[in-house]
């Protein structure tokens, strides 16, 4: 369970301050994986990287119970001067997880070849998302904090990992913001709409589909 | 508990990997960070063998300036490597179990080692090529190397948050820190300087940590004018402030 309460995270951009989320009091249930909807710029990244704990909030609090992801996005967590190989070791270290293991595992998974071995800032950003994705796939989380990651790589690979993907959400939960309402059908039963500062949870992610595409039209 | 064993394992992790990138780009690797202060220690002294006879304390020059020399490392060493720690690590700070504090303690713990060894090298080196064996007293030269830690951390605390938000410090500050290697005694003794001149450079710390850590190597150097209030009143008041400055600045460390 993710929690919430009286939260409020302001962004500032040249002197202005606006809300992200406006004395928002929430809770994620365990055993939903809810897609993130809202426009661009609503802030669904940075309300990720609140639920992640990588950002603080200027009011209120985040409660979380369980094992919760970093947010897993196109760019990656990654060193830029260390090799990919050396990246999987790190995140192996501090999650606590077998490090040879995890090595093995995205080396297989991510199928880098010879840059696995190469510092990431050579890497392309399908690769650096390959190894992204692979990575966290290694580590068992309660809650996967995804930001648009799912459609990486050939045909091949996409199978590859929605195949893993959903393996893994048999036993997690995920937290998904995405462009394509296709990806978020694939992996969410419910949703969550981010307009104007206010969040509502739709036990149903069609009706969330539904009010933010009404929203988007509204302008 | 865990929340204690996550941030070992994270430090130990950010060690790795800062040891594995540190001089990652050129050959030989780690190797440089010892050699690098051994060969500026050899090079001073045949300069200065060439000016003077003498060394203002005992007679070999190399010991001389090696005293001066690594105790002000202690200072300098960490403090050029932690002002960064956190910038150099923003990628990582994007796991949430990695905290910025961790990215300084690490460097920390990693800078301390490798002084630490640079220092029983060279003095194994210069010791046995002294005619009669070196004479060590332990607790002032580790008594040294903590207050020059306390300088060093403190510096870094608020130096990581203020490079940030003000680049042109960043500036005011490498040209100010600049002449320390001149102004703290690692070429001259200051208790050899005449009045006013020694008052003045008395004020800096360091100056205080280098004639601390001599004394652990001459035990005839008496230190005059050493004063351990002064020195651990000033690395006391810049590790709080930095602290304060560090804690209460959490949206900088995360770049936002």
């Amino acid at each position: 369970m993710i929690r919430l309460e009286r939260a409020t995270k302001l962004v500032r951009m040249k002197g202005i301050s606006k809300p992200i989320i406006d004395d928002v009091s929430f809770v994620i249930p365990r055993g939903k994986s809810v897609g993130l909807l809202g426009r661009n710029g609503a802030g669904k990244s940075t309300l990720l990287q609140i639920i992640a704990g990588t950002l603080e909030l200027d009011k209120g609090r985040v409660i979380r119970q369980g094992k919760i992801s970093w947010p897993l996005g196109f760019a990656g967590s990654f060193q830029g001067n260390l090799s990919g190989e050396q990246n999987v070791r790190f995140v192996a270290r501090i999650y606590g997880v077998d490090t040879e293991e995890l090595v093995a595992y995205v080396a297989d998974f991510a199928e880098l070849g010879a840059f696995y071995k190469a510092p990431v800032r050579t890497y392309s950003s399908g690769m650096k998302a390959r190894l992204a994705f692979g990575v966290s796939m290694g580590v068992k989380f309660d809650y996967y904090l995804v930001d648009e990651i799912t459609a990486v790589g050939d045909t091949n690979f996409k199978r590859k990992s929605q195949q893993v993907f959903k393996e893994r959400l048999k036993g997690s939960d995920v937290i998904m913001v995405s462009h394509s309402s296709s990806t978020l059908r694939d992996y969410c039963e419910s949703g969550i709409v981010l307009e104007d500062g206010k969040l509502t949870y739709y036990e149903n992610l069609e009706d969330a589909i539904v009010v933010h595409e009404r929203n988007m039209t509204r302008q | 508990m865990s929340y204690f064993l996550t941030h070992i394992r994270v430090v130990a992790a950010l060690v790795v990997r800062e040891t594995s990138t540190r001089f990652g780009s050129k050959p030989g690797g780690y190797i440089w960070a010892l050699l690098d202060p051994a060969a500026h220690i050899a090079f001073l002294s045949l300069i200065f063998m060439a000016i003077a006879r003498t060394p203002a304390l005992g007679h070999s020059f190399p010991l001389f300036f090696a005293t001066g020399y690594i105790g002000f490392q202690f200072y300098q060493a960490a403090v050029g490597y932690l002002n960064t720690a956190v910038t150099s690590n923003r990628a990582l700070l994007s796991y949430p179990n990695v905290a910025p504090f961790d990215t300084i303690l690490a460097r920390y713990i990693l800078q301390l080692g490798t002084t630490i060894v640079v220092g029983f090298c060279v003095f194994s080196v210069i010791g046995l090529s002294l005619r009669s064996p070196l004479t060590i007293q332990w607790h002032f030269i580790i008594e040294a190397a903590f207050a020059a830690s306390l300088l060093a951390l403190g510096s870094a605390f608020a130096n990581n948050i203020l490079f940030q938000k003000f680049p042109l410090y960043e500036k005011f500050y490498g040209i100010v820190t600049r002449p320390l290697f001149l102004v703290s005694g690692i070429f001259f003794l200051p208790d050899a300087l005449p009045h006013p001149a020694r008052d003045i450079v008395m004020l800096n710390p360091l100056v205080h940590v280098v004639m601390l850590f001599r004394k652990g190597f001459y035990p005839e150097y008496r230190a005059i004018g050493y004063d351990a209030g002064y020195l651990y009143g000033f690395a006391l008041s810049l590790l709080l402030g930095g602290m304060f400055l560090f804690t209460s600045s959490r949206k900088v460390l995360r770049g936002r």
